[in-house]
C-alpha cells in the first residue's frame, strides 16, 4: 500500500502487552517497522509474566492495520489504541 | 527420556510418521535417537533447503503438517528460504533445529547463528528452548499454532544440551477445541441477491481450511462466475461451467474482464495479493465486497470491504450453500455473458498441428493435462512454465497443484514433488520446471534416486530465464541483461548420472509419445522439452499497472490494450 503523502506524519500512541519471551521486544519492533512505522518513543514495564510496553509512532499507514497484525502475534495479549499525541488523527 | 527421545514421541501422538532433514552437530542428540525409532520416516535430502521445500510439498498435497530439521549455523540458515516460503503461502510446517549449547550462546561458537532473531519475519511463531522441562508444552503448542487458523510455520531452536537433558514427565497442557461460532449471514446473503454481476473469487485459504469439497458444492449450487487466484487454481473444479480461470497478471482476458465489470466480489480465502489484483486504484472499480477469510489482519488490508466475515470457512460455506439453495441467484444475463467472454477469452491455445514444428510451452502443457492421470500432483517451479501450467492444465482439486505463490521460490518443484510423492507413494507427482528453476536444487535427483521415489520430471529448457527475459523484453527496452544459460548441462546425460533415465524431446510430433513415455515407466524419469527461446507467456500485465491493461501476443507492443 502506497504511503499518503501528507504535510506531517501522523503520529499514534499504543500500548501492548505480551508475554515475557526470549524475542518478544524484537518480535513488537520488526512488526512495527515492516508494517511502515517508526517508534518515536517506547517504555517498557515487566509485569510479572508480562510486558508492558507503550509506544509513540509514526507512521501514514493506518494504524488499523498495524494493530490487526500486532494482534496477530502469537505473544500479544492485547493492544490498546491510546490518545493521540501528535497533530494529526488517522483512523482506517 | 531426554529432549531429543520427547520430540520423537510427540511425533507419535501426532501421527507424524514422515521427517525431513539433514544431520550436524548440534542436532546429533535427534538423530541418535532416531536410530532406535522405527515409527517416523526420516528423509535425508541433500540440502537443507530442500527439507524444508518437501516438508512444504508433503503439507500442502496432504493437508498434514510438515516437519523438516537441520541442524545449527549453515543448516538452519539453509532452511530459511523454504520456511519463508511456507510463511508466504500459509503452509502448516513445524521446523526444529539444534542450537549450540546453553553455556555458548552469544559467544560466537562453531555454528553459531542468532536463528531466533534471523528468522522472526518469516515464521507464525517461534521458540528458542531455555529449559528442558518447557519443551513439551512448547511442542504441544507449536504443532497446534502450525495448523490453527490461518496456518504457517513454527520454529523451535533447541540447544544441545537440552536435546540431552532428561525432560520431566509432567502432563503437560493440552489445548481444549474451540467452540466454532456461526456467523451471521444475513447481509451476505442480501448484498448477493442484491447484486446483477457477482463474482466469486477464491484462493488458498480454501484448502488451507480444509473446505474443498464445501467450497465446490457452494460454487456448483450458487452458479456464480468464479474466478481464481495462483494458489486457488482447482477450487471450482475442472467441470464447472462457471469457472473463468485464473485472474491477475498473467490471468485469463475472460477472469479479468468479469472482475472488472462485477458489481459484488465475494472474496473466500484470499488476501488480494498485488499479483491478482493489478493496480488497486482500477481493481473492480464497481464492485462492493464481501471478504470472508480465516485472519482478521487481512480485512480491509488492502481495499475496503462493505462486508467482513472472519470465521471457519466450512460453516459459513455450507450455511451460504443451503441458504442459496432455498431460491436461486436470478443472475443468468450475467452468467451468460461470463461464458461469452470464458469462449473468447478463456485460455484456449491451439494445438500446434504442425507435427515438426517446434514445442510451445502452451501446447505441451495442454497436452500433458489430457494425458495425466486424474488425481495426479504437478508441482511446479517458478517462471514462465509455472504461468503455463496454471494457465493450461486442467486442475479438478488445489492439492494437485503445488507451486510457489507468495514467495516465487525457484527451486520449489522438485523438493516438493519429493514430499508429494512421500505424502501418497501411489500418487502420480510431476514436477514441471524450466531449466533455470532446476538448476537450483538438482542435487535432489540424488533424494529421488535413493528412496527410489516414482517422480516424473519434465524440464521445459529455453536456455534462459524466460519471465526475465520476457519483461526484459516487454518492458526494458528489450535489453537483455544475465538471462542466458544457454550453457546449460545436457539435461538427460545429468539425470542419468543420477541413475535417472531420461527423454528428449524438441518436435510437436514427441509430445505425446514422450509424456507417455515417462508416465509408463516404473521409477522416476525425466523428459527433457526443447522450447523455443523466444515464447512468452499471454496475456500479461505490467507490473504495478491495472488489470485493464492486458498486453496480448497479438500486439506484442509495449502499447496498452484495453480489454475488449
Amino acid at each position: 500500500m502506497k504511503p499518503q503523502s501528507q504535510p506531517s506524519t501522523p503520529n499514534y500512541k499504543i500500548s501492548c502487552r505480551m508475554s515475557q519471551e526470549a524475542a518478544a521486544l524484537e518480535r513488537l519492533c520488526q512488526v512495527i517497522r515492516i508494517r511502515g512505522f517508526r517508534i518515536a518513543t517506547m517504555a517498557v514495564e515487566s509485569a510479572g509474566e508480562h510486558l508492558d510496553i507503550t509506544l509513540t509512532l509514526e507512521g501514514t499507514r493506518p494504524i488499523a492495520m498495524l494493530q490487526s497484525q500486532l494482534e496477530k502475534l502469537h505473544t500479544v495479549a492485547e493492544v490498546a489504541l491510546g490518545q493521540v499525541s501528535g497533530v494529526r488523527v488517522q483512523t482506517a | 527420556m531426554n529432549g531429543a527421545q520427547h520430540i520423537l514421541d510427540a511425533f507419535h501422538r501426532h501421527n507424524i510418521s514422515t521427517v525431513f532433514g539433514y544431520p550436524g552437530g548440534c542436532i546429533m542428540p535427534l538423530y541418535d535417537a532416531l536410530v532406535d525409532d522405527v515409527g517416523v520416516e526420516h528423509v535425508l535430502c541433500r540440502h537443507e533447503q530442500a527439507c524444508a521445500l518437501a516438508a512444504d510439498g508433503y503439507a500442502r498435497a496432504s493437508g498434514k503438517l510438515g516437519v523438516c530439521i537441520a541442524t545449527s549455523g549453515p543448516g538452519a540458515t539453509n532452511l530459511i528460504t523454504g520456511v519463508a516460503n511456507a510463511h508466504r503461502d500459509s503452509i502448516p510446517m513445524l521446523v526444529i533445529t539444534g542450537q549450540v549449547p546453553s553455556g555458548l550462546i552469544g559467544t560466537d561458537a562453531f555454528q553459531e547463528t542468532d536463528v531466533l532473531g534471523m528468522t522472526l519475519g518469516i515464521v507464525k511463531h517461534s521458540y528458542l528452548v531455555d529449559d528442558a522441562d518447557s519443551l513439551p508444552a512448547i511442542m504441544e503448542e507449536a504443532m497446534e499454532l502450525a495448523q490453527s487458523g490461518r496456518p504457517g510455520p513454527v520454529w523451535i531452536d533447541i540447544p544441545k544440551d537440552l536435546l540431552l537433558a532428561d525432560v520431566s514427565d509432567t502432563p503437560f497442557p493440552r489445548s481444549e477445541p474451540r467452540e466454532v461460532s456461526s456467523p451471521d449471514l444475513t447481509e451476505a446473503l442480501t448484498m448477493l441477491r442484491a447484486a446483477r454481476k457477482p463474482i466469486l473469487y477464491s484462493g488458498g485459504g480454501i484448502s488451507l481450511a480444509h473446505a474443498e469439497d464445501r467450497f465446490r458444492t457452494f460454487a456448483e449450487s450458487a452458479s456464480l462466475p468464479a474466478v481464481v487466484t495462483l494458489k486457488g487454481i482447482g477450487n471450482p473444479g475442472k467441470h464447472n461451467p462457471y469457472n473463468l480461470g485464473m485472474l491477475g497478471m498473467h490471468g485469463s482476458r475472460a477472469a479479468n474482464k468479469a472482475v472488472d465489470e462485477c458489481d459484488l466480489l465475494l472474496v473466500i480465502g484470499a488476501r488480494l495479493d498485488d499479483r491478482a489484483t493489478g493496480k488497486l486504484d482500477g481493481f473492480a472499480p464497481n464492485a462492493k465486497m464481501i471478504h470472508i477469510d480465516a485472519d482478521a489482519a487481512e480485512i480491509n488490508k488492502l481495499r475496503p470491504t462493505e462486508l467482513a466475515i472472519r470465521g471457519d470457512l466450512n460453516g459459513i460455506l455450507e450455511a451460504l450453500t443451503n441458504a442459496l439453495q432455498d431460491k436461486p441467484l436470478d443472475i443468468g444475463d450475467w452468467q451468460k455473458q461470463c461464458r461469452t467472454w470464458y469462449t473468447t477469452g478463456g485460455f484456449h491455445a491451439a494445438d500446434n498441428e504442425e507435427p515438426l514444428a517446434p514445442i510451445t510451452g502452451p501446447a505441451f502443457v495442454r497436452q500433458l493435462s489430457r494425458i495425466a492421470p486424474d488425481n495426479t500432483v504437478i508441482a511446479c517451479d517458478v517462471g514462465q512454465h509455472q504461468m503455463w501450467v496454471a494457465q493450461h492444465y486442467d486442475f479438478d482439486h488445489p492439492r494437485h497443484h503445488l507451486t510457489s505463490g507468495g514467495l516465487g521460490t525457484m527451486g520449489y518443484g522438485l523438493p516438493a514433488a519429493i514430499g508429494a510423492q512421500f505424502a501418497d507413494r501411489k500418487s502420480t507427482v510431476i514436477n514441471v520446471t524450466g531449466d533455470g528453476s532446476f538448476m537450483m536444487n538438482a542435487q535432489e535427483l540424488a533424494t529421488i534416486r535413493r528412496y527410489n521415489l516414482p517422480v516424473k520430471l519434465i524440464v521445459m529448457d529455453n536456455q534462459c530465464l524466460g519471465m526475465v527475459r520476457q519483461q526484459q523484453e516487454l518492458f526494458y527496452g528489450n535489453r537483455e541483461s544475465q538471462i542466458n544459460l544457454d550453457d546449460n548441462p545436457d539435461f538427460v546425460a545429468m539425470a542419468r548420472a543420477f541413475d535417472i533415465p531420461a527423454l528428449h524431446i524438441n518436435r510437436t510430433d514427441q509430445i505425446r509419445r514422450g509424456i507417455e513415455t515417462i508416465l509408463a515407466y516404473n521409477g522416476p524419469m525425466l523428459l527433457h522439452v526443447a522450447i523455443s527461446r523466444e515464447d512468452n507467456v499471454w496475456p500479461i500485465v505490467k507490473p504495478g499497472a491495472s488489470n485493464r491493461e492486458m498486453i496480448d501476443e497479438t500486439r506484442r507492443t509495449n502499447k496498452k490494450e484495453h480489454v475488449a
